[in-house]
C-alpha cells in the first residue's frame, strides 16, 4: 500500500522556477484593442484606468494587438524590468492565444500559470455591440474578476507523461497508406488497420487521375509495396477498432481481426467451389462476386478471403468433403501515442428514383461508369443494356449543393448542402475520355457552376469545349428530370432541363446513357466516433479544432485526422492532407513524452475523509479512486486522482462534503474572489484577501 | 557574419514559409528562413479577416510571425535575398545578400521616432501606395522582427533620423553584406503576386483610378488600414455602389494566365460580407463566370452572401469605362437572358488572380510548369518536390491555393524534407522497395 | 573620442554619401519641396472650415486621388482628423497643436 507520501499525483516535482510566486503580488493588466474587434466598442483605455486603481496592480496598460510579437514583448519586458509577476490579460477567447501568451510569460521566466485569460471579444464586445457603456462596465468587471483571481494564483506544473511512440492508423485508403508511410520514415512505428480485407479504399476503384492522367492502380501499387515493405510499419487487414482507452501518448486499442478464412494454396479450388454470389461492392455493384473472393488483380494482400458478412454459411463441396468455413476472431491489444483517422468516404447513393436512378437501368453513377469502362476497355463501341451508346448526358451536383426543400434529406434530416469538390474535374476528365475514346459520342454536361479550381484542372474545361463537348446550365432550385422514353423511341431516356444558357428554356435531351455526378459523404464511422470521442461538423465530416491555427487536429488530444474523412479531397489533397498529419504525430510523439494542462483536480489529503462521493459523480473512466492507506500503521482510505484521465471539470469538485478537492489553477476560493469582483458594488471596496 | 550549418532553409516568410519551418523546428531540426522583405508575414498579415469563418488575420497570423522569431530551432533573415545556390556532396551551398536597413537590428526597439522625426513622405507599399511612410519606418505595427528600414532611394540623408534615435541605432555607414549557409535541404516557400491591375486594357485600369484591386480592399476593410474605413481611392467618397469582376487575371488566354487562381471567388464574397457589414447601406454586385465555392464551408459561406443580399450576376465582364464623375461603369452580357446592360458603380474591384512572386529557375535551378508555378513531376504522389532531390516546395508557390491548403501544404513539405534528412544521413533507415509479401494469417 | 571629432567625422559622412546617392537626393528634395507646398496648401483650406477631399482639390487645383493620398497621409501623421461627413463624403479638419 503507498504511503502518504508517495502520493505525487503524477506531477514532476515543482520546480520553483520562480521564487517570487511567495512574494506579495505584483499584477500586470493587459486590455488589449484586438485590432478593433474589442476597442470599436469597449472603451479600453477607461477599462486600463480603472484597473490601475486595484490593489496589488503595478502596471495597466493597452495594446493593438496583445498576440503580436511588439505585444508580447511589451509583457515580456515588464515582468523582467517591473518584476511583474502575475499577469492578467483582456483578449479574444482563450481558445485562440491562451497557449500563446502561456509562451510569452514562460520565456520571461514566469512560472505559465501565474497569468490568467479574460475573454473580453466572444463574451463582451461581440455580444454587447448595441451597448458600449455596458460592455465597458462589463469588461471592468470582468477585467476585475481576473486581477482577484490572479492574486490566488500559484505556479503550477504542466502533467508530463511519458509517450508510447508508435502511433495507430485507421484506414488503408491512400490517406491512411500514405500517413502511415510518413509516420514510419520520420522513426515512429505504426499499425494501420483497415476494415476491409484489402488495402487500397477508394482509390483501387479509380483509373486514370487528374490532373497528370496517371493510372490509379500503379500509384496505389507503388504506395502499397513502400508501406508493407517498411520494417517499422505493421498491417492489420481485414480488422476493426473496437475498444479504445487512456489518454494522448497512452492509448491503450483493442484490434478484432477475421480471419481470411482459406488457405491461400487451394483458396482457386474453393471459389470455384462456392456457389454463393452477392454484388460486387468493387464494381459499386454492377457485377456479382463470390463470397470466397479477391477485390481486384493485383490487390494486397493477394490472398483471397471469406466475405465473413454475407457469407450464408453453406458448405462448399470440395473432392467429396463438405467444409463448413468459419471465422476464427483474433483479438489484438495494442498501445499507441496517437490515433489518425483515416476512414475515407462513400460516395452518395442515389435514391431510388432519384434522377431515375434505381428504376431507369441506363442511368448510372460516374464511379460506376469508371468502374465499367474499366471492365470494357478494349471495345470499340461502348454498349450498355445491349444498346450502343452514343449520346450520354452528365448531370453534375448529384448529392452535393443541394437545397432543403428539393432535395430529400438524409437519415438525420439535413440535406448535403456542401460542395463535394472533386466531381466537375472529374466529370470533365470522364467528358475527355469518352469523347477521345468513342469520337463519335455526343456528351452533354448538365451543371451549376464547372469548379474546377486545382492545378491543371481548368485545362479539362478547356479540352472539353475543344472536344466539343455540350453544356447545359440548370439552377439548384430546378433540378433536371430524367424520365424513361415512350416505347418505340430510338434512345431509353429523355433529360428534361430547363437551360439558362439558352435563356431558360426547357429542353429535352434523348440519351442512352445518364450519369449521375455522386458526391462524396464521409464514411459510416458512429462507433468509432463514439469511441473516441470526436466531433462531427453539420456537414457530418469529422471536425478540425480550427481550420487554421490546426487544421489536422481534432478537439481530442492525440487523435489527428487524415484524408477525406475531414472533407471531400482529391488524391493529391489527400497524400498532402496525410503528411501533414505525419508531421503532427511526429512533433507530438517525437520526444517521448507529452504534456497536458495542469487543469486537473488535487486532492488535499489532510481534509480528505475517504466519503468516495467524488468516484459517484466523476464521469471519466480511472480519473479517481479510493485507494487505501497506510500511516503509522492505521488503515485509511483517500480519494486519488490520476491526472492524466481527468478533465478538469469539476464534478468531484462540487460533491465533495469536505472541500477537500480543488481543480488546480480553477480553486474555489478563486472562482469566490472572481465572483466578489463581478457583484460588488464598490470596486474599490474590494477586500483583498 | 559567420557562415551557418543547418539541416534546412526555408525561402519566404510568409505562412506558408512560417508553418514549414515551424513543423521542422518542432521536429527538432535547425532551420533558417531567409525573408527578402524586411519583416515575415507575406500577403496573409495584410488582410483583414479570413474566409470562411471570419476570423481576425492578425489573429491568426502574428502568433505565428512571433512564434517563428523566438522557437529556438529557428533562426530568422529578413531583408536577404538568396544569390547562388552550388550543390556538393556536403549539401547546398548557399550565398544569401544581406541588404542594409542603415539601422543596426540589435539595438533598434522599434519605437518609430526616427519615422516621426523624418520629413519625406511616400507611398506605403504595405497599403498597395494609398497609404503613406516615411523614408525610414518601421513596415507596419505587427512588423516581425520590429525594426525600421530605412528606403535609400527617397532619403534626403538628412540625418534627422539619427539624432532622434534614442539609441543611436541608424548607421548610414552599412553596405549590403553577404555570408553562406550550408544546408542539407531547401523549402521554396516564395509565395505570390497578384496579376497586374493594368493588365487588361478592356478594363481600362490605366485612367480608372476608382477600380482597384482586392488587397487594396482587404487594407481598406483591416482595422489598421490607410483610411480606416472603406473610401474610394478617386476622390474619397464612401461607396454605395460597389462591383466585384471575378476571373479578371484568370481563365482568360489573352492575358496569357489560362488557370483558375482559386481563391478569388471566395474572396470576393469574404469582402462583400464584411462590406455589408462596414457600408449596410451599399449594393454589392459579383459579376462572375463560375462561382466556385468548393472547399468544407465554402458553399454555406456563398448561400449565407446571397442571404445577406449580395447580388450575383453570371456574365463576364466585358469592358470597364467610367463617366464626367469618375464613376466606374460596367459593360456586360448577362448569361442568362442575354441583355447586354452597362451598370455604373461608385467603384469596382477587380478579382485579380495569382502569378507566382518569384522565379526560382536562375538561382535554384528548379524546373518551371508552363503556369511558371514551380514543376511538380509527381503531383499525386510526391505534392511538395520539385525536379531536384532536396529542394522543395509548398504554399502558392506550387499554384494558387487559400491559406487553409498552404498551412496543411507546409506541413507536408516539412515531413517530405524531414524524410529526406534522416534518410539522407543515416543509411540503416533506408529500406528497400518492392520486397515479396508479408505472409498473411488465414484460418 | 572627443565629442567635436566625432560630430565632424558625422557630419563628413554625411556629405560624401549625399555624393554618393546625389541623383536620388536630388529628387528627393524635389519630392520634399513639393510636399511641403501640398502641406501648406492644403492646411491652409481647411483652417476657416473643415472640407471634402473634391473641395480641397478643386480649392488648391489638384487632382482628387493625389489630393486624398495628402490627406491620408496627413491624418496619418497627426496633422489632420476626420469631423463628420458631407453626403457620402468625409470631411477633414486641422488638429491644432496642444498648447503649452
Amino acid at each position: 500500500m503507498p504511503e502518504l507520501d508517495e502520493i505525487n499525483n503524477g506531477r514532476k516535482p515543482a520546480e520553483e522556477k520562480n521564487k517570487i510566486a511567495g512574494e506579495a503580488p505584483r499584477i500586470g493588466v493587459y486590455t488589449c484593442y484586438c485590432g478593433g474587434n474589442i476597442s470599436k466598442v469597449v472603451q479600453c483605455e477607461k477599462v486600463a484606468k480603472a484597473l490601475g486603481k486595484l490593489p496589488d496592480v503595478t502596471v495597466s496598460r493597452t495594446n493593438m494587438s496583445l498576440c503580436s510579437d511588439a505585444g508580447q514583448s511589451m509583457i515580456e519586458q515588464d515582468i523582467r524590468e517591473l518584476g511583474i509577476n502575475r499577469v492578467v490579460i483582456g483578449a479574444c477567447a482563450p481558445s485562440l492565444h491562451e497557449q500563446t501568451f502561456r509562451g510569452t510569460v514562460m520565456r520571461a521566466g514566469l512560472n505559465p500559470y501565474l497569468y490568467q485569460h479574460m475573454g473580453l471579444r466572444e463574451q463582451d464586445s461581440w455580444v454587447h455591440h448595441e451597448d458600449p457603456e455596458g460592455a465597458t462596465d462589463k469588461a471592468v468587471r470582468l477585467m476585475a474578476a481576473g486581477v482577484s483571481k490572479a492574486r490566488l494564483l500559484q505556479p503550477l506544473e504542466n502533467i508530463h507523461l511519458e509517450a508510447k511512440k508508435n502511433a495507430l492508423v485507421i484506414g488503408g485508403g491512400v490517406a491512411g497508406l500514405r500517413a502511415a508511410l510518413e509516420i514510419a520514415r520520420l522513426g515512429l512505428r505504426v499499425t494501420l488497420v483497415e476494415k476491409s480485407p484489402f488495402l487500397g479504399g477508394r482509390m483501387a476503384q479509380l483509373d486514370t487521375l487528374f490532373p497528370t492522367g496517371e493510372s490509379a492502380s500503379l500509384l496505389l501499387r507503388i504506395l502499397i509495396e513502400r508501406v508493407a515493405a517498411h520494417p517499422s510499419i505493421t498491417l492489420l487487414t481485414y480488422a476493426e477498432v473496437t475498444e479504445v482507452s487512456g489518454y494522448v501518448g497512452n492509448f491503450h486499442v483493442t484490434v478484432q481481426q477475421h480471419s481470411r478464412g482459406v488457405n491461400p494454396m487451394v483458396a482457386d479450388m474453393y471459389i470455384a467451389a462456392c456457389n454463393q454470389e452477392v454484388a460486387d461492392e468493387y464494381n459499386h455493384g454492377l457485377t456479382q462476386r463470390k463470397v470466397i473472393y479477391k477485390a481486384y488483380p493485383g490487390c494486397y494482400p493477394s490472398s483471397p478471403v471469406v466475405d465473413w458478412e454475407n457469407y450464408d454459411g453453406s458448405p462448399i463441396v470440395l473432392n467429396g468433403k463438405q467444409v463448413v468455413l468459419e471465422d476464427e476472431i483474433n483479438t489484438i491489444e495494442l498501445d499507441a501515442g496517437a490515433i489518425v483517422l483515416a476512414t475515407g468516404f462513400d460516395p452518395y447513393l442515389p435514391k431510388v428514383g432519384e434522377y431515375g436512378f434505381g428504376e431507369i437501368p441506363e442511368v448510372v453513377t460516374l464511379p460506376q461508369l469508371i468502374r465499367y469502362l474499366a471492365l470494357h476497355k478494349d471495345e470499340n463501341q461502348l454498349l450498355w443494356n445491349g444498346h450502343a451508346v452514343r449520346d450520354v448526358v452528365l448531370i453534375h451536383c448529384v448529392g452535393s449543393r443541394q437545397v432543403e426543400g428539393i432535395s430529400e434529406p438524409q437519415p438525420d434530416g439535413r440535406v448535403n448542402d456542401y460542395c463535394s469538390r472533386v466531381c466537375c474535374t472529374a466529370n470533365l476528365h470522364m467528358a475527355n475520355e469518352l469523347r477521345e475514346h468513342y469520337p463519335d459520342m455526343n456528351i452533354f454536361n448538365l451543371y451549376q457552376d464547372i469548379r474546377t479550381y486545382g492545378r491543371g484542372h481548368e485545362d479539362y474545361y478547356r479540352q472539353a469545349m475543344k472536344n466539343q463537348v455540350r453544356f447545359l446550365l440548370y439552377h439548384g432550385d430546378e433540378l433536371p428530370e430524367v424520365v424513361a422514353a415512350p416505347t418505340g423511341d430510338l434512345h431509353p431516356v429523355l433529360v428534361r432541363v430547363n437551360d439558362y444558357l439558352t435563356y431558360g428554356e426547357e429542353l429535352e435531351v434523348p440519351a442512352d446513357l445518364v450519369v449521375l455526378a455522386v458526391g462524396i459523404m464521409p464514411r459510416q464511422i458512429d462507433d468509432l466516433v463514439q469511441m473516441l470521442k470526436v466531433s462531427r461538423g453539420v456537414d457530418r465530416f469529422l471536425l478540425e479544432v480550427h481550420p487554421k491555427l490546426r487544421p489536422v487536429e481534432t478537439a481530442v488530444n492525440g487523435v489527428i485526422l487524415a484524408g477525406s474523412a475531414q472533407g471531400p479531397m482529391n488524391i493529391q489533397e489527400a497524400v498532402t492532407a496525410a503528411s501533414a498529419a505525419a508531421a503532427k504525430v511526429s512533433a507530438l510523439l517525437g520526444r517521448g513524452y507529452v504534456e497536458l494542462p495542469a487543469y486537473v483536480a488535487a486532492v488535499d489529503p489532510v481534509k480528505c475523509e475517504g466519503s468516495g462521493v467524488c468516484v459517484e459523480v466523476c464521469e471519466y473512466d480511472g480519473a479517481i479512486a479510493l485507494q487505501t492507506l497506510n500511516e503509522n500503521g492505521k488503515e485509511f482510505r483517500r480519494a486519488v486522482v490520476t491526472p492524466a484521465n481527468c478533465s478538469g471539470c469539476g464534478a468531484c469538485v462540487s460533491a465533495c462534503p469536505t472541500r477537500a478537492i480543488d481543480i488546480q489553477g480553477w480553486t474555489l476560493s478563486q472562482y469566490e474572489a472572481m465572483v466578489d469582483a463581478i457583484a460588488i458594488d464598490d470596486l474599490t471596496l474590494l477586500e483583498v484577501h | 557574419m559567420e557562415n551557418k550549418q543547418v539541416d534546412a532553409v526555408v525561402v519566404g516568410g510568409g505562412i506558408a514559409g512560417m508553418q514549414a519551418a515551424l513543423d521542422l523546428a518542432d521536429q527538432g531540426h535547425k532551420v533558417v528562413l531567409v525573408e527578402r522583405e524586411p519583416t515575415i508575414g507575406g500577403k496573409m498579415i495584410m488582410l483583414s479577416k479570413v474566409f470562411p469563418t471570419l476570423d481576425c488575420c492578425s489573429c491568426i497570423t502574428t502568433p505565428k510571425m512571433s512564434a517563428v522569431a523566438h522557437h529556438p530551432n529557428i533562426e530568422l533573415f529578413t531583408y536577404c535575398e538568396v544569390q547562388t545556390v552550388n550543390e556538393s556532396s556536403a549539401g547546398f551551398e548557399i550565398n544569401v545578400l544581406k541588404k542594409p536597413r542603415y539601422v543596426n537590428e540589435k539595438t533598434c526597439t522599434g519605437c518609430r521616432n526616427c519615422e516621426f522625426e523624418c520629413p519625406v513622405t511616400v507611398p506605403s507599399h504595405f497599403d498597395r501606395n494609398l497609404g503613406s511612410y516615411h523614408a525610414i519606418r518601421v513596415p507596419f505595427s505587427t512588423a516581425v522582427p520590429q525594426t525600421a528600414v530605412l528606403d535609400m532611394e527617397n532619403c534626403l540623408l538628412c540625418g534627422k533620423c539619427e539624432k532622434a534615435c534614442p539609441v543611436g541605432a541608424v548607421d548610414f555607414s552599412q553596405q549590403p553584406r553577404y555570408f553562406n549557409i550550408l544546408t542539407q535541404s531547401i523549402i521554396l516557400a516564395t509565395g505570390f503576386e497578384l496579376t497586374d491591375l493594368q493588365a487588361k486594357k478592356e478594363y481600362g485600369t490605366r485612367k480608372l483610378k476608382n477600380v482597384i484591386d482586392p488587397m487594396m480592399m482587404e487594407r481598406f476593410l483591416a482595422p489598421t488600414g490607410p483610411y480606416g474605413r472603406v473610401l474610394r481611392p478617386g476622390d474619397g467618397k464612401e461607396p454605395t455602389s460597389i462591383a466585384y469582376v471575378q476571373c479578371a487575371g484568370s481563365r482568360d488566354e489573352t492575358l496569357g494566365i489560362d488557370y483558375c487562381s482559386r481563391v478569388c471567388c471566395m474572396y470576393a464574397i469574404k469582402q462583400s460580407m464584411l462590406l455589408n457589414g462596414a457600408l449596410p447601406l451599399a449594393d454589392i454586385t459579383i459579376y462572375y463566370m463560375d462561382i466556385r465555392t468548393f472547399g468544407k464551408g465554402y458553399e454555406q459561406f456563398y448561400q449565407n452572401a446571397q442571404a445577406m443580399g449580395v447580388e450575383f450576376v453570371r456574365g463576364k465582364v466585358a469592358k470597364i469605362h467610367e463617366d464626367e464623375e469618375h464613376n466606374p461603369i460596367v459593360r456586360v452580357e448577362i448569361t442568362e437572358s442575354g441583355e447586354v446592360v452597362e451598370r455604373t458603380h461608385d467603384l469596382v474591384v477587380l478579382s485579380l488572380g495569382m502569378i507566382p512572386a518569384y522565379d526560382p529557375g536562375q538561382v535554384f535551378r528548379v524546373a518551371l510548369g508552363k503556369d511558371k508555378f514551380v514543376h511538380v513531376p509527381s503531383l499525386n504522389s510526391e505534392p511538395c518536390m520539385t525536379d531536384r532531390p532536396g529542394i522543395f516546395v509548398t504554399g502558392t508557390a506550387i499554384s494558387p491555393m487559400d491559406i487553409v491548403d498552404s498551412i496543411i501544404t507546409a506541413g507536408a513539405a516539412a515531413v517530405t524534407a524531414s524524410t529526406y534528412l534522416r534518410e539522407r544521413t543515416n543509411d540503416n533507415v533506408r529500406y528497400k522497395l518492392a520486397v515479396p509479401e508479408k505472409e498473411v494469417s488465414y484460418a | 573620442m572627443d565629442e567635436k571629432v566625432v560630430a565632424r567625422a558625422r557630419t563628413e559622412l554625411l556629405k560624401r554619401l549625399r555624393d554618393d546617392h546625389k541623383p536620388s537626393v536630388e529628387r528627393t528634395q524635389e519630392l520634399l519641396k513639393e510636399q511641403k507646398r501640398v502641406q501648406q496648401a492644403v492646411c491652409k483650406s481647411v483652417r476657416e472650415r473643415s472640407k471634402t477631399v473634391p473641395e480641397i482639390a478643386s480649392e488648391i487645383e489638384m487632382p482628387t486621388h493625389e489630393v486624398l493620398w495628402y490627406v491620408t497621409s496627413f491624418k496619418k501623421y497627426g496633422l489632420l482628423r476626420e469631423n463628420g461627413m458631407c453626403g457620402d463624403y468625409p470631411l477633414y479638419e486641422r488638429v491644432e497643436e496642444k498648447a503649452g
